[in-house]
C-alpha cells in the first residue's frame, strides 16, 4: 500500500466535528457511546485487539528492515463513519471513472482513438516505461483491463466548510489493503456488538464473494465453470498474508509460478490427482515477473508460455497487463477527459488540478507559486524526488527550481490540499489524525459493484500526512450508514 | 533485382536433457517495399509439440512452438528464397530540413498540433526502449550527432553524415561486446558489432527527437575473388531506419557506412534488438548449452521451376 499524501493543512475537514465543534449528526450515537464508555474498557479493548490480529497473523512485512520483519499495521477502534447518502454520490463517481479508465485501456492497445482526436498527447502514452507495446491488439475477455481496481480519495475542505472528496490516485494493476478492511470489520463487531445495534452498519464481509463472482464473470468465452486461481509472487511478498487470506475466504488454490504450466496455450496447475486447467488466474504479480519467455528473463515467479495463451484468449488475467499505464501520474491529469470523451458524461469525482509543467504556462505558473505547491516526479513513487512547497526551506525551493527548469517535462505541480481528519486514539487520549479511502472497485461481465465504503488509512503522528504502512500509518473500520 | 537463398541454421547443444522448452522465433522474412518472400519453411528437430504462426505488435511474422519431450539438441533450419528490388534512396539533397521532421514529431505527439496517421506510428520508435536507455547520457549522443545534424542540414544528409561518423569513429570488434553490452558502454569504448553500431544511432537519432528503428536481417556477402561461398559463413546482419515526414523509413547501415542495397535482406524491425531478436525461449533443464548459428546468402541466378512453391 502506498500512496504520495502530501497535502499540508490549511484548516482540514473534521469527520467528526462541524466548525463550531458540534458533533455531526451521523457521529452522534457514536459519541453518545463514547460518553457512556469507561476509557479503560476501551484501553483493554485494545490490548484484546493487538493479541487477536497476532494470533490469526495479519501482519504486513517491511521491506529492508531486518530478516524482512512481519509487524503489526496500527489498528485504530475509532471507526471512520460515512452518510449513505454520501456513499452512494462516490460509489456513482467511482463506477463511471472505472468504467471510463476500462475504455482508455482497451482503445490505446487498439485504435487509439484519444490520441488520434488529439485528447491526449500521444507521447503520454508512447514515451510511458508503463505501456506495453505487447498488448497491442491483443484482445481481453469482455474487453475489460482493470477488473480490481483501487481507488484512493482524500477529502479536503471546501470553501463553504464542506468536505470535498478528490480522486488522489487509481490503483489499477495489484491493489493492496482489502484484507485489512474485512478483518477491521470483524474485529470491531466481536470488541463492541453494543455498538452495532446503535447503528445499521452497512456489511462488507461479502467481498470474497462478489471478487470470486468478478473473477468467473471474466473468464475465456465458453467456458461454463471457470477454474479462477490466485497467483502469489510467495511468502516474501509483503502482502503474502493478504493472498493466502482471499484464497482461502473465496475457495480457490493460492499458487506460486512453479505450481503452473503452459501447454498447447492451455494454462494447467499441478494437483495431486494431476493436471487441472485454470481459466482465470487473479494475479498479484507485476507484469514484469509474469512470463519470462516475454518480459523479465530472469524472474523465477512467472510462467513460461503464459503471454501466449492469454493472447489467444485462453486464459484470463486479472488485472490485464499493462493497466498501469492507466494508474501513471502523467495519465492522472487525464481522467476527466476520458470520462468525457468515452462516456459523454462530465465527471462525477474531483481530479486534483494538476499542473503540467511540459506546459509553458502551467511552468511559468508553478516557478512563481513554488511555496505553495506540491511538485511530484511524473514516473516517481512513494515520495522520492517530490517537493513540498510549504513544508520546504528556501535552500530546498531554489534547489528544486534548477531540477525543474533541466527538465520540466518530468514534473507535475498540485495545490496542497488539507486532508481531513478523524478522532483517533493515541497514548494522550483521542485526536484527530489524517486519513484517506481506498474502495475496491470490482469490474466483471456487465456490472461495476463495490462494498460500502473501503479502507480507510490513518497517519498515526500527529500533523502527518503518511498514512503508508510501510510508513507506521494505520488503519480504521470505515462504516457506511443507513 | 536480385534473387536469394537464405539457410539460416540455429543448434542448441545442451549438457544434459531439456524437457522443456518455449520459443518464440522471428525467422520469417516479413513482407515490405521491394521484398518479396517467394518461399519459406521451418525446420525444427525434435518436432516441436506445437507450433503456431502470428504477427507481432511490429507486424513481423512470429512462429511459436514449445518441446514437451526430453532433448539435448535443439536444432531450427529457416530457408527462405527472397526476391529483393532495391528501393531508390531519395536525392539527400531534397530531403526536408532534419528539425522538420523533429518538429513534426514533437507537435503532434505532444498535442500541440492535430496528430497526424504518419506521426503516430512513428511515435512508437521516438522513444527510450530497453535496449537504447535515453537517460542522463541522452545529451552526449545529441551532442555526438549535432555534429553531423547542423542547422537547416536536409535530414538524409545528416544522416549519411552521422553514419559515416560512426564508421570512422568506432571499430568493428566482435570481441568487444555482448548481446547485452549497454549502448552507453559502446559509446565510451568505441567498439562494437552491427547491433551496437544500430543502437548507438538509434539512440543518437532519438536523442534529437527522431523516429528510428531496429531492423534484423542479412547481408550479402561477396567471397575473395577466385574462391567458393562457404556454406554458414555469413551472419546475421543489422542496420537502421530513419523515419521522415514525407518519405517515409529510410534504411542506413551505420557498420557499413552504406545505403543498404540489393544485398540487404530484411527479416523483421522493431524498437530495438530485443523485440526482434530471432530466436528467445525459455527452457527447464539442460545445464551449460553451446549454441551455434550458420548463416549462408546464395544467390540465384533465377527462379528455378518449382523451386519456389508461393511464385506470385
Amino acid at each position: 500500500m502506498s500512496a504520495d499524501h502530501n497535502m499540508t493543512a490549511a484548516k482540514p475537514y473534521d469527520e467528526m466535528h462541524a466548525a463550531d465543534g458540534a458533533v455531526r449528526a451521523h457521529y452522534q450515537p457514536y459519541a453518545d457511546w463514547l460518553a457512556e464508555t469507561p476509557r479503560d474498557r476501551i484501553a483493554r479493548k485494545r490490548k484484546e485487539a493487538d493479541l487477536a490480529f497476532h494470533r490469526v497473523g495479519i501482519t504486513f512485512n517491511v521491506y529492508g528492515a531486518e530478516g524482512g520483519k512481519e509487524r503489526l499495521i496500527p489498528f485504530d477502534l475509532l471507526p471512520r463513519i460515512i452518510p449513505g447518502d454520501e456513499w452512494r454520490a462516490l460509489e456513482a463517481g467511482l463506477r463511471q471513472r472505472v468504467r471510463a479508465l476500462n475504455a482508455f485501456l482497451a482503445d490505446i492497445y487498439h485504435g487509439q482513438e484519444i490520441l488520434r482526436a488529439g485528447r491526449i498527447p500521444a507521447e503520454q502514452v508512447l514515451n510511458n516505461a508503463q505501456f506495453r507495446a505487447e498488448m497491442q491488439g491483443v484482445d481481453v475477455p469482455g474487453g475489460l483491463y482493470a477488473m480490481i481496481a483501487g481507488i484512493d480519495l482524500v477529502r479536503a475542505a471546501g470553501a463553504d466548510g464542506k468536505g470535498e472528496y478528490y480522486v488522489l490516485e487509481d490503483n489499477l494493476r495489484v491493489p493492496s489493503g482489502v484484507s485489512y478492511l474485512l478483518e477491521n470489520r470483524k474485529m470491531m463487531m466481536r470488541l463492541f456488538p453494543d455498538l452495532f445495534s446503535r447503528y445499521n452498519v452497512q456489511p462488507v464481509e461479502h467481498y470474497p464473494d462478489l471478487l470470486l463472482e468478478t473473477l468467473r464473470a471474466v473468464a475465456p468465452a465458453g467456458v461454463l465453470d471457470p477454474t479462477a486461481v490466485l497467483l502469489t509472487p510467495g511468502a516474501f511478498n509483503s502482502a503474502y498474508f493478504e493472498h493466502s487470506f482471499l484464497a482461502q475466504q473465496m475457495g480457490v488454490e493460492l499458487v506460486e509460478g512453479q505450481d503452473l504450466f503452459v501447454k498447447d496455450d492451455t494454462l494447467y496447475m499441478r494437483t495431486t490427482q494431476g493436471p487441472k486447467r485454470v481459466d482465470v488466474i487473479y494475479r498479484r504479480l507485476d507484469d514484469d515477473f509474469l512470463d519470462p519467455e516475454v518480459f523479465r528473463r530472469d524472474s523465477m515467479l512467472g510462467v513460461p508460455g503464459l503471454m501466449s495463451a492469454y493472447r489467444a484468449g485462453r486464459v484470463t488475467l486479472a488485472n490485464a497487463v499493462g493497466t498501469g499505464v492507466a494508474d501513471d501520474k502523467s495519465i492522472y491529469p487525464y481522467v476527466p477527459e476520458m470520462v468525457r470523451f468515452y462516456l459523454g458524461e462530465e465527471p462525477i469525482l474531483n481530479n486534483v488540478p494538476t499542473y503540467m509543467l511540459r506546459e509553458p504556462d502551467d511552468l511559468a505558473y508553478t516557478l512563481a507559486h513554488l511555496p505553495e505547491l506540491v511538485v511530484k516526479e511524473v514516473h516517481g513513487a512513494g515520495g522520492y524526488g517530490m517537493l513540498v512547497g510549504p513544508a520546504a526551506t528556501k535552500a530546498e525551493i531554489e534547489e528544486f527550481r534548477l531540477r525543474i527548469l533541466a527538465a520540466p517535462e518530468k514534473y507535475i505541480a498540485q495545490p496542497t490540499l488539507a486532508l481531513s481528519t478523524c478522532p483517533t486514539f493515541v497514548d494522550a487520549g483521542i485526536a484527530p489524525r489524517h486519513i484517506d479511502l481506498r474502495p475496491f472497485v470490482l469490474s466483471g461481465g456487465k456490472e461495476i459493484r463495490m462494498v460500502p465504503g473501503g479502507l480507510t488509512r490513518v497517519a498515526m503522528k500527529a500533523g502527518s500526512l503518511v498514512v503508508n504502512s510501510s510508513q507506521g500509518g494505520g488503519t480504521k473500520d470505515t462504516w457506511v450508514v443507513g | 533485382m536480385a534473387l536469394y537463398d537464405i539457410l539460416h541454421d540455429t543448434t542448441y547443444r545442451y549438457e544434459s536433457a531439456v524437457s522443456l522448452s518455449q520459443q518464440i522465433a522471428h525467422l520469417r522474412p516479413r513482407e515490405c517495399v521491394g521484398q518479396h518472400t517467394l518461399a519459406h519453411r521451418l525446420e525444427i528437430v525434435p518436432t516441436p509439440a506445437q507450433c503456431s504462426e502470428r504477427s507481432d505488435f511490429f507486424g513481423n511474422p512470429v512462429t511459436a512452438f514449445a518441446l514437451h519431450a526430453p532433448h539435448s539438441q535443439l536444432v531450427v533450419r529457416a530457408r527462405s528464397r527472397i526476391r529483393v528490388n532495391a528501393p531508390a534512396w531519395p536525392d539527400p539533397a531534397l530531403s526536408p530540413a532534419w528539425e522538420a521532421a523533429r518538429d513534426h514529431l514533437r507537435d503532434g505527439l505532444s498535442g500541440h498540433a492535430p496528430l497526424q496517421a504518419d506521426a503516430r506510428d512513428a511515435g512508437q520508435y521516438r522513444f527510450a526502449s530497453p535496449f537504447v536507455p535515453l537517460g542522463d547520457e541522452a545529451v552526449t549522443y545529441a551532442d555526438y550527432a549535432l555534429q553531423c545534424f547542423t542547422p537547416g542540414r536536409p535530414l538524409l544528409e545528416a544522416l549519411l553524415a552521422l553514419s559515416a561518423q560512426i564508421h570512422a569513429d568506432f571499430r568493428f570488434d566482435p570481441a568487444a561486446t555482448s548481446v547485452a553490452t549497454p549502448v552507453a558502454e559502446v559509446f565510451a569504448a568505441r567498439r562494437g558489432v552491427c547491433q551496437d553500431f544500430s543502437h548507438l544511432t538509434i539512440a543518437c537519432l532519438r536523442a534529437l527527437g527522431l523516429a528510428a528503428r531496429y531492423v534484423s536481417g542479412y547481408l550479402l556477402t561477396e567471397p575473395p575473388p577466385g574462391q567458393p561461398r562457404l556454406i554458414g559463413a555469413d551472419a546475421s546482419h543489422a542496420w537502421v531506419a530513419l523515419w521522415s515526414p514525407g518519405l517515409g523509413w529510410i534504411d542506413i547501415d551505420p557498420t557499413n557506412a552504406m545505403q543498404p542495397g540489393v544485398g540487404h535482406i530484411t527479416l523483421a524491425w522493431g524498437r530495438d534488438y530485443g523485440d526482434v531478436c530471432p530466436l528467445r525461449g525459455v527452457i527447464l533443464g539442460g545445464g551449460g548449452h553451446a549454441v551455434d548459428v550458420a548463416v549462408t546468402v546464395m544467390p540465384v541466378e533465377d527462379e528455378a521451376p518449382g523451386g519456389a512453391d508461393a511464385p506470385d
